[in-house]
C-alpha cells in the first residue's frame, strides 16, 4: 500500500517469490548454457553468441508462458493466487532476459557491417511480401517493446497515476506480445529446426496458455449473469457467510461486493483501488476487507483504507426485500460512509463457518 | 464448505497453503531447468564451417579477377593453398574487398589473411589495407574461362562468409537478415547445390552478364529454390550466372 | 534503407522528447498530482523508462488530473470486457501463425539433381 512511494516495498513473501523465480531462471540458463553443449557434442560448436542468444530467447519465452499461465490458473483455482502476488517482478525479470536475447542478436547478426546495427536490423531483410523468409525480427521487436512498456509501468505509482482501468488496458499488450513471440518463433527458428523436440516444447507452452485462458474466460462468463432493475438482486440472506462477500454484477457492468460483517451487510465496489483486484473474493481480516491480490484493506462501511493509508473505493446502498439482499446501482463517491444493514435472523449456515 | 486458506501477501502464508506453494516452487524450478535442457539439447548441428586460425596466416600470390566478386587464381601458393586453386575473398566483418581489388583486376597480387573452410569450400578473410592485398611483380598467366552451358540447380543462396564458417550456423531462414546484410556489404554469394555440379557442391553466384546478385534474388536468400543460369568455370571455381526470373521455391 | 534510417531517427526523437517530459514530470509534475510522491525521491529514477516509452499517455493523464476531467467512478470500473476478446484474438492468432509457419516450412530438396539444359562452348 502507498503512503510514501519507495522503489520496491519488500516483504518476506516477495523475497521468497523472487528467490524462487531467480532460481528457476538460473536453472534454465545454466542448463542451457553449460550442460547442453556437452550433450550436443557437435564437431564444431554453435557460436557462443548464437548459443547465448538462443538460451535467453528460449528462457524469455518460457518465462512469459509461465507468467501468462498464472493469471487464469488463479482464476480457476484460488490456491494459485500467491503466485499472482508478485508477478510483476517476474514480468520485469522477463523483460531483462528478453533484452539480453535482443542484445546478443543485435551485436552478432547485425554488427560488423558498415551500416548502423539498428538501421541494419530494420532494412537487411525487406521480404515483407512472403511468409517463409518474412523478417520475423519485427515480431520480436514488437514483443520486446511491449515487455519493456509493461515492465517500466509496473511500479504502483503508475497504477495510481494512470488509474487501474487505463493501466489494465495498457497491460493487455501482454496478449499481443505473446502472439508476437509465437510469430517470431514460428517464422524464425521453427523454419530451420530439424530436431522437432524444440517445436513440441514450444507448442505445448503456447497450448497451455491458450487452454488456461479460454477456460478461465468461459468460467468467468458463466458466473456473470447480468442483472437488471433499479435495485439489483445479490443473493438470498441465507447465502451470506460472516466475513465473506457475494458479488453482484450491475446492468452497467460494474461489480459490487456485498459483505456480511458481524451480522450486518455493507456494499463496496468490487474493484480494489490498487489494481482493480476482486475485493468480493477477499475476506474480512481484523474488521477490514482484504483484497485477495495484494492485501490492500478497506473498512467495509466507508470503503476507506485504515490510516495512514489513503486508498478509497466507492460504497453502495444495501436493502433487504423479503429474503433477498439488493444493492442500488448508483455508487456513492469513494469513502462515503453507509450505515450497515442488519440481517433479520442470524445466517442459517452459521454452523458451517466454524 | 470448509474454511479455505486465504493468502495475504505481507502476512505469512496460511499452513494448509504452504505445502501447495512449496510444491509449486519446486515444480517451477525443476520445470524451468527441464525446459532449458529440452530446448538447449534440441539444437541442430551447425555444420563444419570455421575460421582456421589453427592454419595460421596464409600468404599467396595470384591473379585477381572481378567476376564481379573478386576471386584470386593462385599462381604462387604455399603448403596448403596450391597453384591453380581459385578462391573468394572478403574483408573483416560484413564487407567485401571490392574497392581494394578493383584497381588490380587482371593483375598479379599478393593476398594475406585467415582461411575460412567448410568441406571443399574455402575463402580468405584478408588483413586490412595493403597488408592484406597488394600488387605483386611477375608475369600474369592466362586464366582459363570455360563456359559449361546452362544448368538448372536446386539448393540455397547463402552469403559465402557465414556459410564458410564465420557463423555457426551460417545459413537458414533464422540467419536470413544477417546473410542479406553480408551480401549488401559485397560478401560473395554462394549457392549450395543439393548435389555436386561438375564436381562441386558450392558455386559463386553472380547476376546475368557478370553483374552483382540482383536485388530481386534477395527475397529468396536462405530459402530452398530451383533456378536456371549459365555456369562458367573460371580457373578452378564454378561461377553461376543466376537468372532471377527462373527462381522458384521448392516444395 | 531510407525508411529504416527514418524509423531509427524517429525512435531517437521519441526518446529525446520522452527525456524532456521525464525531466519536467519527475521534478515538478509528480509533486503537483500525487501527494504520496512528495518527499519521496528514491523511486523516481525507476519511473524514467516508462516516461521515455509512453510519454504521450503520461502527458494526457497529467492534463486530465490537472484539469480534473476524469470522472471519479472511472477508476473503479474494472476492465473485464476486453479480456475475452483479447484472449480469443491471441489464441486464434497463435494457432494461425504456428500452422502457417509450419505449412511453409521447407525440407532440403536433396532428391532434386542438377540438370544440364544446354552444352557449354568448351564442352
Amino acid at each position: 500500500m502507498s503512503v510514501k512511494y519507495t522503489p520496491v516495498q519488500w516483504n518476506r513473501n516477495k523475497w521468497i517469490y523472487d528467490a524462487v523465480m531467480l532460481a528457476g531462471v538460473a536453472a534454465f540458463l545454466w542448463v542451457f548454457l553449460y550442460v547442453t553443449p556437452e550433450v550436443l557434442n557437435h564437431d564444431r560448436a554453435i557460436n557462443p553468441q548464437i548459443h547465448n542468444a538462443r538460451a535467453f530467447g528460449a528462457c524469455a519465452f518460457v518465462m512469459l508462458t509461465v507468467i501468462l499461465c498464472i493469471g487464469p490458473a488463479a482464476r480457476l483455482d484460488k490456491r494459485f493466487l500467491p503466485l499472482l502476488y508478485n508477478r510483476r517482478h517476474f514480468g520485469v525479470m522477463t523483460a531483462f532476459v528478453a533484452i539480453t536475447h535482443a542484445g546478443y542478436i543485435l551485436n552478432w547478426y547485425f554488427n560488423f557491417s558498415s551500416s548502423d546495427k539498428y538501421v541494419g536490423l530494420l532494412y537487411a531483410n525487406s521480404s515483407f511480401g512472403q511468409i517463409a523468409g518474412f523478417p520475423f525480427e519485427i515480431f520480436g521487436i514488437f514483443a520486446l517493446v511491449c515487455l519493456l512498456i509493461l515492465a517500466a509501468t509496473s511500479h504502483d505509482f503508475w497504477l495510481k497515476f494512470l488509474t487501474p482501468p487505463v493501466w489494465k488496458r495498457l497491460h493487455y499488450l501482454i496478449y499481443a506480445a505473446y502472439f508476437s513471440v509465437a510469430a517470431h518463433v514460428s517464422l524464425g527458428i521453427l523454419q530451420d529446426q530439424q530436431n522437432h523436440l524444440f517445436t513440441v516444447v514450444f507448442m505445448l507452452g503456447a497450448a497451455a496458455v491458450i487452454v488456461l485462458h479460454i477456460a478461465a474466460w468461459l468460467s468467468e462468463r458463466g458466473e456473470a449473469a447480468a442483472k437488471d432493475g433499479a435495485w439489483a438482486k445479490v443473493a438470498p440472506v441465507g447465502a451470506f457467510r460472516d466475513g465473506y462477500a457475494k458479488i453482484a454484477k450491475l446492468a452497467n457492468g460494474d461489480r459490487v461486493a456485498v459483505y456480511l460483517m458481524e451480522g450486518k451487510l455493507s456494499a463496496i465496489s468490487n474493484a480494489c483501488a490498487h489494481q482493480n483486484g476482486p475485493l468480493g473474493e477477499g475476506k474480512i481480516i481484523d474488521c477490514l476487507v482484504t483484497c485477495p491480490w495484494h492485501g490492500f484493506q478497506y473498512d467495509v462501511r466507508s470503503g476507506r483504507s485504515p490510516a495512514p493509508f489513503t486508498e478509497m473505493v466507492p460504497t453502495y446502498r444495501v436493502r433487504i426485500e423479503g429474503d433477498m439482499v439488493e444493492v442500488h446501482p448508483d455508487a456513492n463517491p469513494p469513502g462515503t460512509y453507509v450505515e450497515p444493514v442488519p440481517i433479520p435472523t442470524p445466517p442459517s449456515s452459521e454452523g458451517v463457518t466454524a | 464448505m470448509s474454511e479455505k486458506p486465504f493468502f495475504v501477501g505481507y502476512l505469512p502464508a496460511p499452513g494448509p497453503l504452504r505445502m501447495f506453494l512449496l510444491a509449486a516452487c519446486v515444480l517451477l524450478i525443476a520445470g524451468l531447468g527441464t525446459a532449458g535442457y529440452l530446448m538447449g539439447a534440441a539444437q541442430d548441428d551447425p555444420g563444419p564451417g570455421a575460421f582456421r586460425f589453427d592454419y595460421g596466416r596464409q600468404t599467396v600470390t595470384g591473379v585477381i579477377e572481378m567476376t564481379p566478386y573478386p576471386v584470386l587464381h593462385v599462381v604462387e601458393g604455399n603448403d596448403r593453398i596450391m597453384p591453380g586453386d581459385s578462391f573468394m575473398m572478403t574483408a573483416a566483418g560484413k564487407s567485401g574487398v571490392d574497392s581494394r581489388a578493383m584497381p588490380l583486376n587482371g593483375q598479379l597480387a599478393q593476398v594475406s589473411g585467415i582461411v575460412l573452410e567448410r568441406g571443399d569450400l574455402y575463402m580468405m578473410q584478408l588483413r586490412g589495407g595493403r597488408n592484406g592485398l597488394r600488387a605483386a611483380e611477375g608475369d600474369v598467366p592466362e586464366i582459363p574461362t570455360e563456359p559449361q552451358g546452362r544448368w538448372q540447380l536446386s539448393g540455397e543462396i547463402c552469403d559465402g562468409k557465414c556459410l564458410a564458417g564465420a557463423m555457426r550456423p551460417g545459413r537458414g531462414l533464422a540467419h536470413k537478415a544477417c546473410a542479406n546484410l553480408c551480401l549488401l556489404g559485397d560478401v560473395p554469394p554462394i549457392f549450395v547445390s543439393t548435389q555436386p555440379v561438375l564436381g562441386s557442391e558450392f558455386l559463386l553466384i553472380t547476376g546475368p552478364g557478370g553483374t552483382r546478385l540482383p536485388r530481386a534474388a534477395y527475397d529468396y536468400v536462405a530459402q530452398f529454390i530451383t533456378a536456371e543460369g549459365e555456369i562458367t568455370k573460371r580457373g578452378d571455381l564454378l561461377v553461376w550466372e543466376i537468372d532471377t526470373d527462373t527462381i522458384e521455391v521448392t516444395e | 534503407m531510407d525508411v529504416a534510417q527514418a524509423l531509427v531517427m524517429g525512435m531517437q526523437t521519441w526518446g529525446i522528447v520522452g527525456a524532456l517530459v521525464a525531466a519536467v514530470f519527475l521534478t515538478i509534475g509528480i509533486d503537483r498530482i500525487d501527494e504520496d510522491a512528495r518527499g519521496a525521491y528514491a523511486f523516481r529514477p525507476l519511473l524514467i523508462p516508462a516516461v521515455l516509452l509512453i510519454w504521450p499517455i503520461i502527458l494526457w493523464r497529467w492534463w486530465q488530473i490537472e484539469s480534473e476531467r476524469a470522472a471519479w467512478a472511472a477508476r473503479y470500473r474494472a476492465v473485464r470486457a476486453p479480456y475475452g476478446l483479447a484472449v480469443c484474438l491471441m489464441s486464434i492468432g497463435i494457432v494461425v501463425i504456428v500452422f502457417t509457419g509450419l505449412s511453409v516450412r521447407q525440407t532440403w530438396p536433396a532428391g532434386i539433381a542438377p540438370v544440364q539444359l544446354t552444352k557449354g562452348a568448351s564442352q
